[in-house]
């Protein structure tokens, strides 16, 4: 009996320790759940949640389960005597920024970090340096500096006006044009308010980051590829279409996703370039929010379609992506 | 058909000179190996072949064509890059076609050619095949088939068989060799292995230090080594210093017979003879023998290594096993004879060194 005992002994001993080793990750994972859905999904359910409630005049707000939000959204709060598409004029202006200015940034990242990568070790440190630096810089901190660049007074327009630009674009028939585009009033050229400052400025504020998504992409695409390309007859251009291009498809696309997503929410932008009636959702919800309206449930609504839209609009690019990829 | 010549070509990277001064003409339709250490400048010798990178001097013509200044998109010579560096995003058959799809060759006549060389490499079911889904060998083959759809004048391939394993390499080296022998194109193959060298090339440049040491035919290399370092990197050798004397070689207190009279007295020589050179039979000639002690004994297949210790210092000799072969071990005292016939005799180091 002595024999078999201390085995006996030994194997229990060893499963218990390998029962508390095998608890211990159950015990992580559940407070890893526990802290996912704490401050991940709960905000989301808790916004869904309050977009079918009521707003209380005088008062906040209370649960309830209406559509009346999302009634108002779609065809005014006055449906049907009077319909409205106020907020899905707001939605497609959202959408309509965040498109131009994630593609216009896209397309200008995307040769400046082609050519920061066939620089030097060290220069392309210095660059990925800079441009982290710009990262830390706020939204707001941002928007004040094209602020005061395409203010009438001081800006872009001043120097245009001093330099005798704007009477040559009068001479020649451009300023026609460009009032025609709300680029300019019966005096000077004009950036406040005007689609093309607001797409401007949020392109800019995503670029970094689109020059930091893209960087690994690119520097890790094997030089000996384009050299192939190079001897089969392939010049500049047709190396880039048929070979750099076609190899960082997915993260290309998947930066313009991302920026897209980002620019969705973007606020001080719009806010400050973007004329009353060409401002977006989220300009909406802030306001339904915590701004003049206060009217937590229908700001949740907005919310909750800004959302939806979001997701659709990724849905439909990757539909299509799917399907270049296969034609291609 | 023409040749491919090189006048003088040199490349320098800042004040590092990576090529110096190369003359070569590589022959209509043969296969010449660019033959060195790492480092020795014959990669960048095929790229400014190819047109990859711009020559600080010289002129590279193909007949009577001045190529110099002519960017490798317009040179077109098919080229094999060690990774192979096929496109991950075209299937085989995509990959084969590029150079005639973006030429805007009809798609049907492009698939034809595809089909032709897939063929020709022995990748004839592979067509739809993604590069992910090929091994190392048939990526070699692919990258050949792309190489080749353009019908280039000239053949680059830059140490193409470095990522395949031993086997796989001694069979590619034979099948390479084959389907340029049948295309007969002009071929140039950098490597830094003397082995492939011999048995794929009609011509050796031997290079070191951005020069080009020797070239020719890889037998005349081998048994014909123009200096001390191409007698070391081609083959095996054995090395010892010495003083020329009235015909014979002076080394510490033994005077070998030379067999040549083209050095004054008193040159200090280096002198290279090949392991299968020496002589460790029972019976051998008089003169020229040296005495040894076997130091370590080495099989190699149907020869054997034996490391010896001699006046001259550490020597190997090759010796054929067969029927009455000697045995050795070791601590065995021996004699070594040197035939004079076998003998690389060189200027010293040392003495250009002084010079």
């Amino acid at each position: 009996m002595s024999a078999v005992d201390p085995p006996t002994l030994a194997s229990s001993e060893t499963s218990g320790r390998s029962r508390r080793s095998i608890m211990r990750p159950d015990l992580f994972q559940a407070v890893l759940w526990a802290l996912i859905l704490t401050l991940c999904v709960v905000p989301f359910v808790l916004v869904i949640v309050i977009s079918f409630g009521q707003k209380i005049e005088g008062a906040a707000w209370a649960f309830g389960f209406t559509g009346a939000n999302y009634q108002r959204f779609f065809v005014g709060a006055s449906w049907p005597e009077s319909t409205t598409f106020l907020y899905l004029n707001r939605l497609w202006y959202s959408v309509y920024y965040a498109v131009i200015a994630a593609v216009l940034a896209v397309l200008t990242a995307f040769p400046f970090t082609w050519f920061m990568t066939r620089m030097s070790r060290a220069a392309q440190s210095r660059w990925l340096v800079f441009l982290l630096a710009t990262l830390s810089l706020s939204e707001v901190f941002i928007v004040m500096g094209w602020d005061i660049l395409l203010s009438n007074r001081s800006g872009l327009p001043m120097v245009l006006r001093e330099t005798g630009v704007t009477d040559w674009l009068k001479v020649t028939g451009w300023f026609d044009v460009l009032r025609e585009w709300g680029m300019a009033n019966p005096r000077n050229v004009k950036f406040k308010t005007s689609e093309f400052a607001t797409i401007l400025t949020m392109s800019y504020l995503v670029w970094p980051y689109a020059v930091i998504l893209l960087y690994p992409a690119l520097s890790r695409l094997d030089p000996s590829m384009t050299e192939a390309a190079r001897t089969m007859g392939a010049g500049p251009w047709t190396v880039m279409r048929t070979v750099v291009l076609p190899s960082v498809r997915l993260p290309l696309i998947g930066t313009l996703f991302l920026l897209f997503v980002f620019l969705l929410g973007v606020y001080v932008s719009v806010t400050v370039f973007a004329e009353p009636a060409k401002q977006t959702l989220a300009v909406s919800v802030y306001e339904a929010v915590r701004g003049s309206t206060l009217n937590a449930p229908f700001g949740a609504a907005q919310a909750v379609i800004l959302l939806i839209t979001g997701g659709i609009c990724l849905w439909l690019g990757q539909i299509l992506v799917n399907r270049k990829g296969v034609t291609a | 058909m023409d040749n491919l010549t090189l006048h003088k070509v040199r490349k320098d990277y800042g004040k590092v000179r990576a090529v110096e001064g190369v003359d070569l003409t590589f022959n209509h339709g043969e296969l010449t190996a660019l033959l060195g250490p790492s480092g020795c400048g014959k990669t960048t010798l095929l790229r400014l072949i190819a047109g990859l990178e711009d020559p600080t001097a010289g002129k590279i013509m193909l007949g009577p064509r001045d190529l110099t200044r002519q960017a490798a998109h317009q040179r077109k010579f098919g080229m094999v890059f060690q990774n192979f560096a096929l496109f991950p995003h075209l299937n085989v058959r995509e990959n084969v076609c590029y150079a005639l799809t973006i030429a805007g060759v009809p798609k049907a006549q492009a698939h034809e050619t595809a089909a032709r060389l897939l063929d020709l490499v022995q990748l004839t079911p592979f067509g739809d095949r993604a590069i992910g889904a090929l091994s190392g060998g048939q990526r070699q083959r692919v990258a050949i088939a792309r190489a080749l759809a353009q019908e280039p004048e000239v053949f680059l391939l830059d140490e193409p068989m470095s990522a395949l394993d031993a086997n796989l390499r001694e069979a590619m080296q034979v099948e390479l060799r084959m389907l340029q022998q049948r295309l007969g194109i002009t071929t140039v193959v950098v490597t830094h292995d003397q082995r492939e060298a011999m048995t794929m090339a009609d011509n050796i440049v031997v290079m070191s230090d951005g020069r080009v040491e020797q070239t020719g035919a890889p037998q005349d290399i081998y048994h014909k080594p123009g200096n001390p370092f191409v007698a070391n990197f081609i083959g095996r050798a054995n090395f010892f210093e010495g003083v020329m004397r009235g015909g014979r070689i002076t080394a510490g207190s033994l005077s070998l017979e030379a067999g040549t009279r083209k050095y004054l007295d008193g040159s200090p020589v280096t002198v290279v003879i090949r392991p299968e050179k020496a002589c460790l039979d029972e019976v051998m000639p008089e003169g020229n023998r040296v005495p040894a002690e076997v130091i370590f004994v080495r099989d190699v297949g149907p020869t054997r290594d034996i490391h010896l210790d001699t006046p001259l210092g550490p020597m190997v000799v090759e010796y054929a096993i067969g029927e009455g072969a000697r045995a050795f071990t070791r601590g065995q005292k021996t004699e070594v004879h040197l035939p004079a016939g076998g003998l690389y005799i060189y200027p010293s180091d040392k003495a250009r060194a002084v010079a």
